[in-house]
């Protein structure tokens, strides 16, 4: 990969200045290259356009490769195990689900499903898939279009209300019965906090650019 | 105050994906291949129609159990509201607090907050851009969180399985109120906050010069 100046955080895309247009006011401005830490805000109602994030594709890399070993966690161990007796049930995503559909609730089961299990998945693992190896200048077959696929899943990725819902269900359980926490609920926490420092680390703009240019990289090899 | 230009004024449109700003005359962007529009199309429409379906379903939502505790006394069946006041009455307020603001006011909030966006939007109603979009901001941004209730009932109905002793089983609000979370954040991603600047840009151009 060729060298660029060390405070910019990737090549430069074209000669010509970048245009943006505001998303909230469509204002189309001048994007400058920042410095690293900075942001670009709208001149006009001063929404974030943009950030300069330092190393925004290791720590992508980093985060969503712990988030994919927390959540092979969170599935093999339980959040929690309630024992009244001699019976003591588990609570994991695919055991809550399977009781949704015992209980005759076969769609809340699959909004479930979606919400806590694929679109967590798809997110973290797209993740991966896109920013490894772009920090080295490759990109992976199909890479464009998992990037597209990020951006419609994070708002349906709600693992933190699931955790937030955890956290309510304990204080209504918690005369009823005996409940023990199990791995399954510190890697959860690991899990969403993972997650988060993933996807906030990530600087979209950068993330395009460098597709962008690995793309014409490979359209016309020098 | 004189703005400066919309990207729409030069037949520029900006990719819902990517950002990359384009010619409109290109149909898809050149860089990810979604489909360009200079507005979300027909936004306000789809907006409306989704606001009232979800305002449709939360009546359901809010009459029919979310779920039913039966044990050795027999079942008694839970609604949202009569949990948060079982939580008042157990002094955990806290607790009902949050489901109180995550189950019942957060929808109202974001229900009325579209609307207003929506009305505003098509000239109806006068507010301050500023503040119109940073209701849409904070619209979009708490949307998710009503769906706790939800998550909740999954999770108590897999563990409160204890046969005759206590069973805990869904009720047909579970799904009426998911569906009241989903169609609400598919309202707030349909809605484009562009149109409320375009509004204002029109009204300072309507308005007489001082």
């Amino acid at each position: 990969m060729k060298r660029h100046h060390p405070w910019l955080s990737w090549p430069q895309l074209r000669e010509g200045p970048m245009q943006l247009a505001c998303h909230l006011c469509d204002t189309l401005q001048a994007a400058p290259r920042l410095r690293e830490g900075d942001g670009a805000y709208c001149c006009v109602c001063g929404e974030k356009l943009y950030r300069n994030r330092p190393h925004s594709l290791a720590h992508a890399t980093g985060f969503s490769a712990a988030a994919l070993i927390f959540m092979v966690l969170a599935h093999t161990f339980p959040f929690l195990t309630m024992t009244s007796g001699s019976i003591s049930t588990r609570l994991t995503l695919m055991e809550a689900a399977h009781v949704l559909i015992r209980d005759n609730d076969p769609l809340v089961a699959a909004g479930v499903v979606f919400f806590t299990v694929v679109a967590p998945f798809i997110l973290v693992a797209g993740m991966l898939y896109v920013a490894a190896p772009l920090r080295h200048g490759v990109a992976l077959p199909g890479a464009m279009r998992v990037t597209r696929w990020l951006q419609w899943m994070e708002p349906w990725s709600m693992l933190e209300v699931f955790f937030l819902g955890l956290i309510v269900s304990l204080l209504k359980l918690g005369k009823m019965a005996e409940v023990d926490f199990g791995l399954g609920l510190w890697a959860l926490g690991g899990l969403v906090l993972c997650t988060a420092a993933a996807l906030g680390g990530i600087d979209k703009l950068e993330l395009w650019d460098r597709l962008e240019i690995t793309r014409k990289g490979e359209a016309n090899p020098t | 105050m004189n703005l400066p230009p919309p990207a729409a004024s030069q037949e520029l449109a900006s990719c819902h994906v990517c950002q990359k700003v384009s010619p409109i005359q290109m149909e898809n962007c050149p860089r990810c291949g979604t489909h360009l529009h200079l507005r979300k199309p027909h936004s306000l429409e789809r907006t409306w129609a989704l606001l009232l379906s979800a305002c449709a379903l939360y009546v359901p939502a809010n009459l029919m159990p979310i779920m039913t505790v039966s044990g050795l006394g027999g079942g008694e069946a839970n609604t949202i509201l009569s949990g948060v006041v079982a939580f008042w009455q157990m002094k955990a307020y806290p607790v009902a607090i949050v489901i109180f603001t995550a189950s019942v006011l957060i929808p109202i909030l974001k229900v009325a907050a579209l609307v207003w966006l929506c009305l505003a939007a098509s000239g109806r109603v006068w507010a301050s851009p500023r503040a119109l979009s940073r209701v849409y901001y904070i619209t979009e941004l708490l949307g998710r969180w009503s769906m706790v209730d939800v998550f909740v009932v999954a999770i108590l109905v897999c563990l409160v399985r204890f046969g005759a002793l206590m069973t805990i089983t869904p009720g047909p609000a579970a799904l009426c109120f998911s569906g009241v979370v989903i169609l609400t954040m598919f309202a707030a991603m349909s809605f484009d906050p562009r149109l409320i600047w375009d509004r204002h840009r029109a009204d300072l151009a309507d308005a007489p010069p001082p």
